[in-house]
């Protein structure tokens, strides 16, 4: 279904189903219902690292790397804004080297607000968000001298990756940074295993800022996530269930999850 | 007081906006096709999509301003590093003065090559008027129209003249004698052209005056495609175009090569570091690893024949089956903080719902 370019009816109730979860989450929660959530090392490895940067003099790295504006980097500036208050807390030197105009400003404003929810408003130091490149290995060898140069003692490589991102970490492992990766890109993270202390693999990069913050819409959010995940892992046992019973019932192949998600409106004549 | 009650009409205004924002793609979306063409959407859809990605590049502006404000003052109040900075900005001077003399450059030439085709479309919107007189707009007669065209071929032709007997004297400047050549005959067959359409009497044009229009207006079109070739391939010699193409092609794409190929090292440390066994998974990895490196090369066949399907395997079952999971999970992680992030749902929002 890739390059779906108009709803169909499968998608549509999936769709509903998503916003009813959703919504039964937000209200839960509003009601003050506590939701678990398990402890993520990488997300718990997050404080430690700024806390070494502290010990050792260091200035802490993030960066959202390709990230453009949408709902990863949405994700990505909960867990910057966590970094920052740590930083401003701990009167760190926080460099957020840029790629993308556009999600430039939405992190200079994340960092900015950090830093006054911590009381150290004027401490916020404009010049440390870094606009490095719009061009992939522009950035990639921008990012690789700021670490060099600075001597990062943390960095975080949180959003999207392409093939930059094992020279980003590699620039950390050379300067010896505590690194914490977190990527939606299937193809990044085993670079990232390889060369960060950290990793945090897709969807638990949605569920760091929930897990940082602990507020109760992030929270119940990621509550809804996992109740659709297991909507979809439904999906996925009966579609395993009906493909083994097509081998002797053919007939079933209609009713197999991706042919009634795929159906179009057109099918729904009858 | 004040500042509180412009805040709140600044969040409201925001929470409109990024609504109305969202709603359009939502409906485009969620409405079937038949659906989207019936009221319009679909005719429009390339024009609105194209006005968001205008309003993302002005964006552009804030990295701009940013570069210059950090670097700028670094180099100002020579702070440590500041000749890395002054590199930066002066190679940013000479990017944005190579490509802003290139697109003049362009400009000028496209400007000069539309002059010339214009003269032989003129000519024969010229020769539909006479066939079948317009009934929605008033035109100048018939004489006047034409004596304005032998006007205007007379100066284009001129300055195409001009303009290939500087390419000569500049060596041809990468245009090769033969189009050279052709552009000059094709200006002198246009010049008679413009010779014979002098001699006829325009008053009242019979099928002969206007199979001569016709003409003149072949003519003009060949000329016009004849020059646009021979400037093209001027352009692509001239000095603001090198210019442009030392810095871009020879210095930024071989540069952006460069790190590219660090790759390769990387990968080699990286590699060496994941295959350290020491663990049960990690073990796990290196086998699989070996198996897909042997599975790769022809030696691997040599050593067991099926080699090359368990590679395959690797890669199609587990190796895929991981990577759809990180997907899913990610895409229904996305889907749930776009539907947050479109309905303005904020911690903050919601604690001042709750108040």
């Amino acid at each position: 279904m890739s390059g779906l370019e108009h709803i169909t009816p499968g998608i549509l109730v999936i769709l509903v189903i998503a916003c009813g979860i959703l919504y039964r989450e937000l209200k839960r929660a509003q009601g003050g219902y506590h939701h678990f959530i398990r402890r993520i090392p990488g997300v718990d490895a997050v404080e430690g690292a700024v806390g070494r940067c502290a010990e050792l003099g260091r200035p802490v790295v993030f960066t959202t790397a390709l990230t453009d504006i949408g709902p990863v980097l949405y994700a990505c500036l909960g867990v910057l804004h966590a970094v920052a208050r740590k930083a401003a807390q701990y009167k760190l030197k926080l460099i957020v080297p840029q790629y993308s105009p556009e999600a430039m400003a939405l992190v200079e404003d994340t960092v900015r607000e950090a830093y006054r929810d911590v009381g150290r408003g004027s401490s916020f130091d404009p010049d440390g968000i870094k606009f490095l490149s719009g061009e992939q290995f522009a950035f990639a060898s921008g990012y690789m001298g700021l670490m060099h140069r600075e001597k990062a003692g943390a960095a975080f490589m949180f959003g999207a990756f392409a093939a930059e991102a094992l020279v980003l970490a590699e620039a950390g492992q050379q300067v010896g940074a505590r690194q914490v990766a977190a990527s939606v890109s299937p193809e990044q993270v085993a670079f990232f295993i390889c060369t960060c202390d950290y990793t945090l693999i897709g969807e638990e990069l949605f569920g760091a800022s929930a897990y940082l913050s602990r507020e109760p819409v992030q929270v119940a959010t990621l509550a809804a996530q996992d109740r659709l995940k297991l909507l979809f892992l439904g999906l996925i046992g009966v579609g395993v269930v009906l493909a083994t019973l097509q081998a002797w019932y053919p007939g079933v192949a209609a009713w197999m999850p991706h042919t009634l998600l795929s159906a179009d409106w057109s099918s729904l004549a009858w | 007081m004040v500042t509180t009650q412009s805040t709140d009409t600044r969040t409201k205004l925001i929470r409109i906006f990024t609504f109305l924002g969202g709603i359009y793609f939502f409906l485009y979306f969620v409405l079937p096709e038949s659906a989207v063409t019936a009221i319009g959407m679909k005719a429009h859809h390339e024009q609105i999509s194209n006005g968001f990605i205008v309003i993302g590049a002005m964006a552009l502006g804030l990295g701009l301003y940013n570069i210059v404000r950090a670097h700028g003052a670094r180099v100002v109040f020579q702070r440590s590093g500041w000749f890395n900075s002054l590199a930066l900005l002066v190679g940013l001077l000479a990017m944005i003065g190579a490509t802003s003399a290139q697109w003049i450059e362009n400009l000028r030439n496209t400007k000069d090559i539309l002059s010339v085709q214009v003269l032989g479309e003129f000519a024969m919107r010229i020769v539909e008027d006479a066939k079948n007189p317009p009934t929605d707009r008033v035109v100048p007669p018939f004489a006047e129209r034409v004596s304005a065209l032998v006007r205007y071929g007379e100066d284009r032709v001129s300055l195409i003249e001009s303009h290939t007997n500087v390419s000569v004297a500049a060596g041809t400047n990468g245009a090769s004698s033969v189009l050279v050549s052709e552009v000059r005959d094709r200006i002198a067959a246009t010049r008679a052209k413009i010779g014979e359409l002098k001699t006829i009497s325009w008053a009242q044009p019979g099928d002969e005056a206007l199979s001569r229009l016709t003409q003149f207006s072949q003519d003009a079109a060949k000329l016009a495609s004849s020059y646009s070739i021979v400037k093209r391939s001027h352009d692509a010699h001239s000095t603001p175009q090198k210019v442009y193409d030392f810095l871009f092609d020879g210095l930024f794409n071989q540069l952006g090569s460069a790190m590219f190929a660090l790759l390769g090292v990387y990968i080699a440390a990286a590699a060496y570091r994941a295959f350290r066994v020491r663990t049960i998974e990690s073990g796990l990895m290196m086998i699989a690893a070996v198996i897909v490196m042997l599975g790769q090369i022809s030696f691997g066949k040599e050593i067991y024949e099926h080699m090359p399907s368990i590679r395959q395997w690797l890669l199609e079952v587990p190796n895929s089956a991981a990577f759809r999971a990180i997907r899913l999970g990610a895409g229904v992680a996305g889907l749930m903080l776009a539907i947050r992030m479109w309905l303005s749902i904020e911690s903050k929002s919601f604690s001042s719902g709750r108040k």
